[in-house]
């Protein structure tokens, strides 16, 4: 394994099982912010492979998370929790290999605001089935509990950090990078790209299901116009956006600092936050593009 | 052999005709040329026989299978490397790293990265940019980008390298080095080269063979001795026969 | 029944034509995505709503304080955010994408600013509710004067299009940039006057809506969402076209919520908005695609 893979990885997977450490050291407060760092730590790492590795943005993940979500509550106490991720992730997967053919032809901001409206479409879909069903709102009775889910959280955001990282350095990363650079030059030079795309577009998909499914689990508790709430795409792209949505570790840092600012404001003035939220995602647009960590190695580049 | 057929190729573009039943063949091992002045259809003709476009009528073959209507990737798989008008290159990545996608996804479909960007080297040595290597591709020069397209190009392991107007916007000095490149590539590349130019003397320095285009028709083809001579073509230039 | 049901649809139709206007000419003339169109709708609305219940104006005297406030609004954006970031190469690059974004963060920030201001509780006035019959349909004057008062800043937009000079100079702006500069249109000051009436389009047309029905914090964002459809049914910049697509939206959701009910209305605007992304993304008006 090359070096520059083995170290990050490597770096990850110790980190992983320090933070394993966390239900036996401390309160379920604290377990509980180590669940939602993971949580959104595995949707944004998913979210690069299509919006920051291929360039095609998507504004709508919440789409994924939110179908997983809806196969967990229909399949509770039917199969068993791990079947139940594994279909939450295979329906995530098999919606954006549906969808994915026919978007993925549209280009640069129509793309974005395409799979924006996806989404929505998506949630009053189901809010439409559900009240067809007579359902409003789905409990899930004897979820496992916060330390088990977080386990599974954890699982899921080494195994999307990891998936990011391997992608990036590989050669099918390297044609996904082409694509975002120019798409027509790419083709040129013989990779196929509606295969890539359709293929980054499915992977980026399945974490986010399974992630869907979880919180389900968390929140014992679903509601499509929760699930499928288009703040949850808004934070994903925020965060990967401040943190660095151009190599796999940059997310990281924008998930630590929002979820952390989610922490101290969400409970007294969740408005405050998201307009802290709105603010910084300005803010990193116009002046910091590449986000805090490209940002970082750039200062760093110059010291050297 | 014949390598290039373009047979009877018609492109419309919403009631303008950009090439009218265009036809002619290219010889493996030939370097040919197609001149013209701007409008003429000459890009359109590459992005057709590329796969960027679709001829709306007439027939692409290369090396004796048809090619029109596929798409740009197979094109290139199929041994068909072109260079862009206005260049292309990923503007982010490095020189290095531009090449080695041409060697990852070009007709060696080479697997490892690390194979990849060892033959990537050796294509930036050949073609002088070796010292390169590390600059991201948008921070080079006019000149830079057009090697850098080439090589890029070149990386595919093409038969037929076909080259878009590469020495347009270059200084004298530079398109005379550009000229013995092409050369050299011809000559140890085994290469087949059609190159569309506006700058005569290359045309005439290299070319075994001259299509002429004018609005979208073919109005000669023949040596570059010919074509100075043809009097259709000189009058489409100058506008009237030179005595 | 289907007079009443046609009123009502040119009614929502001119609304959604009005707006689309506005971003139409944001979007047409820098290329700047304003996803949050809705929210400069918003606190049109809000204006309206503190102009009737504080100093009890009617609105329609509000409305021109509305319209200045809007677009002073979108001026003090321009000059903040816009003006420095088109100035790097990296963002001008990737413009629609940035300004997306940019503008998803000043929308996120409107809507928190006034929910916090004025908490998200729905809120509404009652103003000039008395129906009229006529033709088999009966509507109250506030819907007439909606029709009334968005049909004609529409018209009225058209025919500035097609006849003024400035309107000229905006048209040639969003067709041809480069160009426009070369001729010796005043780039800057043209930009400066479109955002000024784009926005100030978004400001009357919440004080329309506001007289019609409930306001929220939170209510812009569905009208930013058919402003979009508008457009794109219409052709991004193109403003005959955002008229008619404003109106041949306003019938397709009339009618067919008619034919399949309230919860549907979401469905069918998202759907065809997807339907025509995916499609004609050049918009059903707009100059056809040449076909690789």
């Amino acid at each position: 394994m090359r070096l520059d893979l083995g170290v990050p990885l490597g770096g990850v997977t110790l980190a992983t099982i320090a933070a394993a450490v966390l239900p036996f050291v401390s309160n379920d407060y604290i377990v509980g912010i180590g669940f939602t760092l993971s949580t959104w730590i595995a949707l944004t790492e998913a979210w690069l492979l299509i919006s920051g590795m291929a360039g095609y943005v998507s504004l709508g993940h919440v789409a994924f998370v939110g179908i997983g979500a809806y196969v967990a509550a229909l399949s509770w106490q039917l199969l068993p929790v791990w079947l139940i991720l594994l279909a939450a992730g295979a329906a995530a997967g098999t919606l954006a290999l549906l969808v994915g053919y026919p978007c993925l032809r549209v280009r640069g901001p129509y793309f974005v605001i395409l799979t924006f409206g996806l989404s929505e479409l998506l949630k009053f879909i189901v809010v439409n089935i559900e009240a067809a069903l007579s359902v409003s709102g789905r409990v899930l009775f004897g979820a496992p509990d916060l330390h088990d889910l977080f386990y599974m959280m954890l699982s899921l955001a080494w195994a999307s950090l990891c998936v990011a990282l391997i992608i990036r350095r590989s050669r099918f990363g390297a044609g996904l990078r082409a694509i975002r650079e120019n798409e027509e030059a790419a083709e040129t030079i013989g990779i196929a790209a509606p295969w890539f795309k359709l293929t980054a577009f499915a992977l980026s998909a399945i974490i986010p299901g399974m992630v869907g499914a979880l919180i389900t689990m968390r929140t014992s508790y679903f509601d499509p116009l929760d699930s499928f709430s288009p703040r949850t795409s808004l934070l994903i792209i925020t965060m990967a956006v401040i943190g660095g949505s151009d190599k796999p570790l940059g997310p990281l840092l924008g998930v630590g600092f929002l979820v952390l600012l989610q922490e101290l404001l969400w409970a007294n003035l969740p408005q405050l936050y998201m307009i802290i939220v709105g603010l910084l995602l300005i803010a990193v647009v116009v002046w910091v593009p590449d986000g805090i960590f490209g940002g970082l190695q750039r200062l760093l580049a110059r010291s050297a | 052999m014949t390598l290039l057929n373009v047979d009877g190729v018609i492109r419309r573009f919403r009631g303008i005709v950009a090439l009218d039943d265009v036809s002619f063949s290219v010889e493996e091992g030939q370097i040919a040329g197609i001149m013209g002045a701007n409008g003429a259809g000459k890009t359109t003709l590459f992005s057709i026989i590329a796969g960027n476009l679709r001829p709306n009528a007439g027939r692409i073959i290369f090396a004796g299978r048809r090619i029109d209507g596929l798409r740009p990737e197979k094109v290139s798989r199929g041994g068909i490397a072109r260079t862009f008008q206005i260049v292309r290159p990923f503007g982010n990545m490095t020189v290095l790293e531009n090449v080695t996608l041409g060697v990852l996804y070009g007709r060696r479909r080479e697997r490892s990265m690390a194979a990849a960007e060892a033959r990537a080297r050796e294509i930036l040595e050949q073609m002088g940019l070796a010292h390169r290597a590390q600059h991201v591709a948008s921070q080079l020069t006019l000149a830079g980008r057009k090697r850098l397209e080439i090589a890029r190009g070149l990386a595919t392991e093409p038969r037929l390298l076909m080259l878009d107007e590469v020495l347009a916007g270059l200084t004298p000095a530079e398109i005379t080095g550009a000229i013995d490149l092409i050369r050299t590539l011809h000559r140890q590349g085994n290469l087949t080269i059609l190159m569309i130019e506006h700058v005569t003397r290359a045309l005439m320095a290299l070319c075994q063979r001259i299509v002429v285009l004018h609005h979208g028709k073919k109005l000669f083809e023949g040596s570059p001795e010919d074509v100075v001579r043809d009097p259709k073509t000189v009058s489409a230039y100058l506008g009237a026969t030179v005595s | 029944m289907s007079f009443q049901l046609l009123l009502a649809a040119l009614i929502a139709g001119s609304i959604y034509a009005l707006v689309a206007l506005g971003l139409n000419l944001i979007y047409g003339t820098m290329r700047l995505l304003n996803v949050a169109h809705g929210e400069f709708l918003m606190i049109g609305a809000y204006v309206a709503y503190w102009g009737i219940n504080l100093w009890k104006i009617s609105p329609l005297l509000a409305a021109p304080a509305a319209i200045v406030l809007t677009a002073a609004l979108g001026v003090l954006l321009y000059y903040s955010i816009f003006r420095r970031a088109m100035t790097s190469r990296a963002f001008v690059e990737r413009i629609e994408a940035n300004s997306l974004l940019v503008f998803f963060g000043v929308s996120v920030i409107l809507q928190n600013v006034t929910a916090l201001l004025f908490t998200a509780d729905l809120r509404g006035y009652r103003y000039e509710e008395e129906l009229i019959s006529f033709g088999g349909a009966s509507l109250p004057v506030n819907k007439i004067m909606v029709l009334i008062i968005a049909g004609s800043v529409c018209i009225a937009s058209v025919i500035f299009f097609a006849r003024s000079t400035l309107g000229l100079a905006i048209k040639a702006l969003i067709q041809q940039r480069e160009a426009a500069a070369i001729v010796g249109i005043p780039i800057a000051r043209v930009n400066l006057i479109s955002f000024c009436i784009g926005f100030g389009m978004a400001g009357l047309a919440g004080v329309l809506v506001s007289m019609t029905e409930q306001i929220s914090p939170f209510m812009g964002f569905p009208f930013t969402v058919t402003a979009f459809v508008v457009i794109i049914l219409g052709g991004l910049g193109n403003v005959l076209g955002s008229l008619l697509g404003g109106l041949l939206l306003g019938v397709l959701e009339t009618f067919g919520v008619a034919f399949t009910g309230p919860g549907y209305r979401s469905i069918m605007i998202y759907g065809v908005f997807i339907a025509v992304l995916l499609l004609r993304p050049q918009g059903l008006f707009g100059p056809g695609r040449a076909r690789t």
